[in-house]
């Protein structure tokens, strides 16, 4: 088990700079996701930590020791990656017990290990397999044990399930959490999906243009983002922005609408000026006049989710989506009123483009 | 309206990409397509389109066989997934392409290509060639050509897979109302259960060549055939606990393999072997652990999804996913019960629905 710190951690490939002097604490035993788009420095500050990677300027430290001049095998790191690459010739058994065998392990203590990582991870019944006769999802568990069985202090993972189906994603998913509760390793999970950093991690590291933009809880970074990007970046179904002015103190006004702010927001929008960004979660609006914070709005499409519905509506140039419960409908052109969750308004300084893109591949 | 007649597909010897399929696409609905990879998906719009052909069984058009007209006289657009653009031609020619095919006057073109690519939020790169544009742009190009001009029958291959969230939310509703508008009959695959249910008139779900279930998005989530359809739509898809029936007074005590109680229903259930009951996340309420007739369990994994919580229950070895706000207060390992709404549940037997199961 290790804490790991960063120091002014920068990354330099050449001329173009990927991670530009971050920090960071990570506590022993805690699982932390770092979340962004490719290209975001994610992947690099992994592979610093692994020592896959030089590290340009500043230092990583485990547990208050400098290891930039430690080679990876002797920093105790376990990876798994997305390509799992299992030893094709071997049978699983074999697979699991190399890490051991290279490291000159005894024949005995290996054959526990193996037994006993096999057990936890559900592989007992396919030790004597080949690699090849086993589903992604089985060769996936089997690079996992392989990557645990040597009893690394820090486990890193870099988009270990981004290749598998739906299902099998949850399945995995789960699995990681419980390994993480089982074994208590600090492990530090590589992703650029919102919904698996959220629902894995004790804390979430969200990164853009080699910088982190918040280092929190799931709740904390889904609530209270801390800028426009984490906003867009985390939740499901996307946040909802909407630029607005300030003419008078304590007013905003979107989209024609006139918005008294809340008390607690004041001092804040006072900081931003008189123009800027709010933005709203789908889940904290809704149909009606339940709320002083009210948008007019034309409806163009329901969505029926069976558990839930999500209804678009128009709001002057601005498309808004809220979840709604399933018994609420808006025909297209339907003028609606939609209110706001007072404690869930955010205000941002404006935003730098009007479309931000993240496409994935 | 199409119709597929006991499709057969194979390829070569032994891969069998579709296995004995029948069903209809109706005029003028969103047909969806919804299964894991190699489920056949790509398939079913291959044998649409003409690109192959069925190894047996017969794919008809308002009753004629279309098995032998090629692909040029089925009057099908397709959009792939890995979007074939023409790379010496810009986006807006690109987009051109099939009116200028078609004799359209350039005007009426201009219109059109500016239409769509407004629609589809490629305005601002008309003038690119593909190689100049990201993924997800290219994608947008591509159904952006397939769904320009007027066809019989659209054919998507997962066309906003490759999008980023918030533009593949967008897109999922600019699709539904633009399908809606041209009254197109558009088959679509997916293999998100949301799109799924968001997007079709009716969902299509394919499991290994098999057809699992076909139905409106209300018939496959409250009813679902089967437990292949049950584990798969919805998100989270139900949870699944092996259980016994005892019989008696009129109605059916459900226990698990531990003999707990899980819940009464007012139907008998005797002589049911290889029961198994279906449950959504959100038709289950945590208990305390000694609550009387709340199955006991114990947290497994807590997953964060922001807006709420999926706790997932561990009773007798089998994960029990449950819905709970996010002030909840729970921690791993913590004992907890379950109180299972009677009208929340669905019963199969050797993997099918029962009758007498849910609400």
């Amino acid at each position: 088990m290790a804490r790991i710190t960063a120091r002014n951690l920068v990354k330099r490939y050449g001329a173009f700079q990927a991670v530009h002097g971050i920090n960071f604490d990570i506590e022993d035993g805690e699982f932390v996701a770092i979340l962004g788009p490719s290209g975001c420095g994610k992947s690099s500050t992994m592979r610093m930590i692994a020592g896959l990677e030089s590290i340009s300027d500043g230092e990583i430290l485990f547990d208050g020791r400098r290891v930039n001049e430690i080679r990876p095998r002797d920093r105790n790191v376990a990876m798994s990656f997305e390509n799992y690459a299992l030893y094709t010739p071997i049978t699983v058994y074999e697979n699991i017990a190399f890490p051991l065998r290279a490291a000159g392990v005894n024949k005995a203590d290996i054959d526990r290990k193996v037994r006993d990582i096999a057990a936890k991870m559900e592989l007992t019944p396919l030790l004597e397999q080949m690699p090849a006769s086993l589903s992604s999802g089985q060769a996936q568990r089997v690079s996992l044990a392989r990557a645990l069985v040597r009893e690394p202090s820090v486990f890193l993972l870099d988009e270990p399930i981004s290749h598998l189906d739906t299902r099998q994603r949850y399945r995995m998913r789960r699995f990681i959490k419980s390994i993480h509760q089982e074994f208590g390793h600090t492990m530090i999970y590589v992703t650029h999906d919102q919904e698996e950093a959220l629902a894995l991690a004790d804390r979430v590291m969200v990164m853009s243009n080699g910088e982190i933009q918040q280092l929190d809880t799931p709740q904390q970074v889904y609530t209270r983002p801390a800028n426009v990007f984490v906003a867009g970046f985390v939740g499901e179904p996307p946040i909802n922005f909407f630029d607005f002015t300030s003419e008078t103190d304590g007013e905003i006004t979107i989209e024609g609408n006139r918005i008294t702010v809340p008390e607690s927001l004041r001092p804040h929008l006072g900081r931003i000026g008189k123009r800027g960004t709010a933005a709203v979660r789908p889940h904290f609006m809704e149909l009606g006049e339940t709320s002083p914070i009210r948008l007019k709005g034309r409806g163009f499409i329901t969505e029926e989710l069976q558990d839930h519905n999500e209804i678009f509506v128009d709001v002057g140039e601005t498309r808004v989506s809220l979840v709604t419960p399933p018994d609420k409908h808006v025909a297209r052109g339907e003028e609606v009123t939609i209110s706001i969750n007072p404690d869930h308004l955010l205000l941002f300084p404006p935003r730098q483009q009007k479309e931000e893109n993240f496409d994935v591949v | 309206m199409y119709a597929f007649h006991d499709v057969h597909k194979r390829y070569g010897l032994r891969t069998v990409a579709l296995r004995r399929l029948s069903f209809e696409i109706r005029k003028g609905e969103f047909f969806v397509l919804y299964g894991p990879a190699g489920a056949g998906k790509s398939t079913v719009l291959n044998l649409l389109a003409g690109i192959t052909r069925p190894t047996s069984g017969d794919i008809t058009r308002a009753g004629q066989s279309i098995v032998h007209l090629p692909p040029e006289r089925r009057n099908a657009a397709m959009a792939f997934e890995n979007y074939a653009l023409y790379s010496h031609l810009s986006v807006a020619e690109n987009l051109a392409f099939p009116l200028r095919a078609r004799g359209m006057a350039k005007a009426e073109i201009d219109k059109r290509v500016h239409q769509i690519a407004e629609v589809l939020g490629i305005s601002h790169v008309l003038e690119r060639r593909p190689g100049f544009l990201s993924g997800g742009q290219r994608q947008r190009v591509a159904l952006g050509r397939a769904i320009i001009r007027p066809a019989d029958i659209y054919l998507l291959d997962e066309p906003i897979g490759h999008l980023d969230a918030k533009l593949r939310h967008r897109m999922r509703a600019e699709l539904k109302a633009l399908a809606q508008e041209m009254e197109a009959t558009v088959v679509f695959t997916t293999t998100s259960s949301k799109e799924a249910l968001a997007l079709g008139d009716r969902v299509a779900i394919l499991n290994q060549g098999r057809l699992e279930q076909v139905g409106t998005p209300a018939e496959i989530y409250h009813r679902p055939a089967n437990t292949f359809v049950a584990g798969f739509v919805g998100d989270p898809p139900m949870s699944l606990l092996p259980v016994t029936a005892e019989v008696g007074g009129g109605q059916s005590i459900l226990r698990n393999q531990d003999g707990h109680e899980v819940c009464r229903v007012p139907a008998q259930l005797a002589g049911h072997r290889d029961l198994r009951m279906g449950i959504r996340s959100n038709s289950i309420r945590l208990t305390a652990p000694d609550t009387q007739r709340a199955l006991p369990g114990r947290v497994a994994v807590i997953e964060h999804l922001g807006h709420s919580n999926i706790v997932v229950v561990s009773v007798a070895g089998v994960e029990v996913s449950v819905s709970v706000p996010t002030t909840v207060p729970l921690k791993p390992g913590e004992p907890v019960g379950l109180s299972i709404e009677p009208t929340g549940i669905h019963l199969f037997e050797d993997e099918k629905a029962l009758a007498t199961g849910g609400a």
